[in-house]
């Protein structure tokens, strides 16, 4: 019987293993910052016919302040993507093993596996097959990385045309901005709707990772952690000798608190904007 | 010939004239030294009425009368049948103003308060409003119908809950209940107390002085039909606007887009008839979107799907309303060529807010309705394309986590543990 911990990455034994490098903690944290930040701002005129629209709006300051706040908001956004895209291109020239970016087991790309591991976890669900057992990246991380980037793809370019309608006008017809307001709100919805349901319960709310799983924010996990949400991963790293150089101290007190502070807020406000999207909705 | 043919009517007009100075004359001679033994002594007037209010009522010094437009007439010239000294006759005293104010009396006849006044004694006669012997003109700030006292005046009555109870029970006179409550709060009634602005129209101004009759009523100047010109008395050039717009009662036919049964809007139907507030304040300018969309439903709805609308019904005065496309008083179909919205007119009207709109950018669809296939193809299918996606993503995942839970939910009910037991899974339950 293990000790539960309020943090499911600091379940059983350990040593801590480091999962998480420092560019990709802080690109989350952006990531984070400005989603919530575009969530905030940009719901009400979604739902702008939703009671609580006009009090969220004058809550952030109006909505002139909304209009500039979801603005700065989607420049982090951009930041984060090109940071990411760079950071992508950095490890390309670097990294010794750049074809694994890019396929196999370390990588974000879909494989076959992934396909199987949905197959089989819908056996699981109806006892017809054990937990299919992940590699670094289970099928549902994966979704999550590609709907971000899509997401934000899509959001993001609809939005620029939203933003500056005369400079696009140059070279598109007015009816674009109508096709860039549905896409960008449906769009939005759809990453609202997702990040504070599904993502929520996949790495945080589901027993296994109740009430909170920090390892986005210090980058860390125990090694049962690993072995149970990670196992073909770790045997991998076992089997090839990586494991002892990705030994990682515990983590500060300091780092507790603050990847604390930042994920409760965010699971607790994500969880009230979901049921005010939800109370629009049956409005 | 034509000299000589006038000249009966120049000497007629010189009789009035000298005929006047000397009544003038006359008054000024004959002082009110007469009725003033009695009617100056308050003691004797003691116990000579029915009350002691109506005592008081008889008590009227020479003075009263200094500085109002009658001071220089006699008594008798109002109270009629007294000229035989005393002691005269008591009781009703018959004060027959139309002697002198002949229209004025004309059209009081005509109006409501004269039908009230004779049946119930509950609409005022002509010292109802303008007093009895304090009778001052109508630019005397001591008037009760100098423009700055009417609406007060007019409150005494139709501010009262007797009246209004009386009265204007019923839901049609819905505009007689709040008129005093809302008229001071009004653009008008600030004017006049605020500003100071008599010019600014009080009741007397749209509901007559005299004439006063019910909307109902085909005479009155607050009649549906009258009201463009009863507005447009002081609103000259927008009745002008008004009258050859898609409203007003010229409007070709074949421009024409009423629906069977819809009234053309007038005046008060957009600004409200005693709770008008200036056309640039934020509260007017949100407004009227809904006062547009109580007849146009179906655009009222679609320019809320876009962010100018969105952007109004939060409340906030930023993005375009709907006399910002259409104009406030020459709102005409697309269809017209005089239009804001004809085609030819849209860049000059989007780019008054788009600085450099071109053709391309005007060809928004500023109430684009992505579920009419017929009409906005190239909003249907983005539109259907996201909300399969939405709805697919979503159900997906749901029924994921569901089942997710479902396993949970079973495996705790047989008390294996969480997780199913699988190889993946060698941990017991936390």
């Amino acid at each position: 019987m293990t000790q539960r911990a309020l943090n499911a990455a600091d379940r059983g034994a350990g040593p801590y293993l480091w999962r998480f490098s420092p560019i990709n903690r802080a690109l989350h944290a952006a990531m984070i910052v400005s989603f919530f930040g575009l969530v905030i701002t940009g719901l009400p005129l979604k739902f702008a016919y939703a009671p609580w629209a006009r009090v969220l709006v004058r809550l952030v300051g109006g909505l002139q302040v909304a209009g500039y706040l979801h603005r700065f908001c989607a420049i982090i956004t951009f930041g984060y993507f090109g940071g990411h895209l760079v950071s992508l291109a950095y490890r390309t020239i670097t990294s010794p093993n750049r074809k694994g970016l890019f396929w196999g087991p370390d990588s974000m790309v879909p494989q076959l596996k992934d396909l199987q591991d949905i197959v089989q976890q819908f056996k699981w669900f109806f006892g017809k097959a054990p937990r299919p057992r992940f590699e670094r990246y289970s099928y549902m991380e994966k979704f999550d990385y590609w709907a971000v980037f899509w997401g934000v793809a899509i959001i993001g370019g609809s939005g620029l045309l939203l933003w500056f309608p005369e400079f696009f006008a140059k070279f598109l017809p007015g009816w674009a901005f109508n096709v860039a307001t549905i896409i960008h709100s449906d769009e939005a919805l759809l990453a609202t709707a997702f990040i504070f349901t599904i993502h929520f319960f996949n790495v945080h709310l589901r027993p296994e990772k109740f009430p909170i799983d920090n390892v986005i924010f210090t980058g860390r996990a125990t090694t049962e952690y690993m072995k149970e949400e990670h196992p073909l991963e770790y045997e991998r790293a076992d089997r090839e000798g990586r494991l002892a150089a990705r030994v990682a101290p515990p983590v500060s007190r300091s780092a507790t608190l603050w990847s604390m502070w930042l994920g409760f807020t965010a699971l607790a406000v994500g969880i009230v904007l979901i049921i005010l999207v939800v109370w629009a909705l049956l409005h | 010939m034509r000299g000589f043919a006038r000249l009966p009517l120049l000497l007629g007009a010189a009789l009035v004239a000298v005929a006047g100075s000397v009544r003038t004359a006359a008054a000024q001679q004959a002082p009110v030294v007469e009725c003033a033994r009695c009617h100056a002594n308050r003691d004797f007037l003691v116990n000579k009425a029915a009350s002691a209010q109506q005592d008081s009522a008889l008590y009227v010094p020479a003075a009263v009368l200094q500085g109002t437009v009658h001071q220089t007439l006699r008594c008798t010239d109002c109270h009629r049948g007294f000229e035989n000294g005393f002691p005269h006759r008591v009781g009703a005293v018959v004060v027959p103003c139309q002697t002198c104010h002949q229209q004025e009396g004309t059209d009081w006849t005509a109006s409501i308060h004269a039908a009230n006044a004779a049946t119930k004694g509950d609409a005022p006669t002509c010292v109802g409003c303008h007093g009895a012997h304090t009778v001052y003109g109508v630019k005397d700030v001591r008037s009760p119908v100098y423009p700055l006292n009417v609406a007060a005046m007019c409150g005494r009555c139709h501010g009262d809950a007797r009246i209004l109870g009386t009265y204007f029970a019923t839901p049609e006179k819905l505009q007689a209940r709040i008129a005093t409550t809302q008229f001071p709060k009004s653009v008008h009634g600030v004017a006049l107390t605020r500003d100071g602005l008599t010019v600014s129209a009080t009741c007397s101004n749209c509901h007559r002085a005299h004439r006063v009759l019910p909307a109902d009523s085909a005479g009155s100047s607050v009649n549906i039909a009258n009201i463009p010109a009863t507005c447009g008395a002081c609103h000259a050039g927008i009745v002008t606007t008004y009258d050859s717009s898609a409203h007003g009662p010229v409007y070709p036919a074949q421009h024409r887009t009423t629906t069977e049964g819809q009234r053309r809007p007038v005046c008060i139907d957009c600004h409200s008839a005693h709770a008008i507030v200036r056309a640039d304040q934020p509260q007017w300018l949100l407004g009227v979107v809904k006062e547009c969309g109580s007849c146009h439903a179906r655009l009222y709805e679609t320019y809320f799907d876009t962010y100018h609308g969105k952007v109004t019904r939060l409340g906030f005065d930023l993005a375009a309303k709907c006399s910002d496309c259409h104009t406030a008083h020459n709102m005409r179909p697309s269809t017209d060529p005089q239009s804001s919205v004809y085609a030819l007119n849209l860049v000059k009207t989007c780019g008054r807010c788009h600085a450099g709109a071109t053709w391309n950018f005007v060809k928004y669809y500023a109430h684009g309705d992505p579920r009419d296939r017929t009409k906005y193809p190239v909003l249907f299918w983005p539109w259907l394309f996201m909300t399969i996606l939405l709805v697919s993503v979503m159900a997906f995942f749901l029924l994921h986590t569901a089942l997710w839970l479902m396993r949970i939910a079973l495996d705790r009910g047989r008390g294996s543990g969480h997780g199913g037991g699988g190889p993946a899974e060698p941990r017991s339950t936390p």
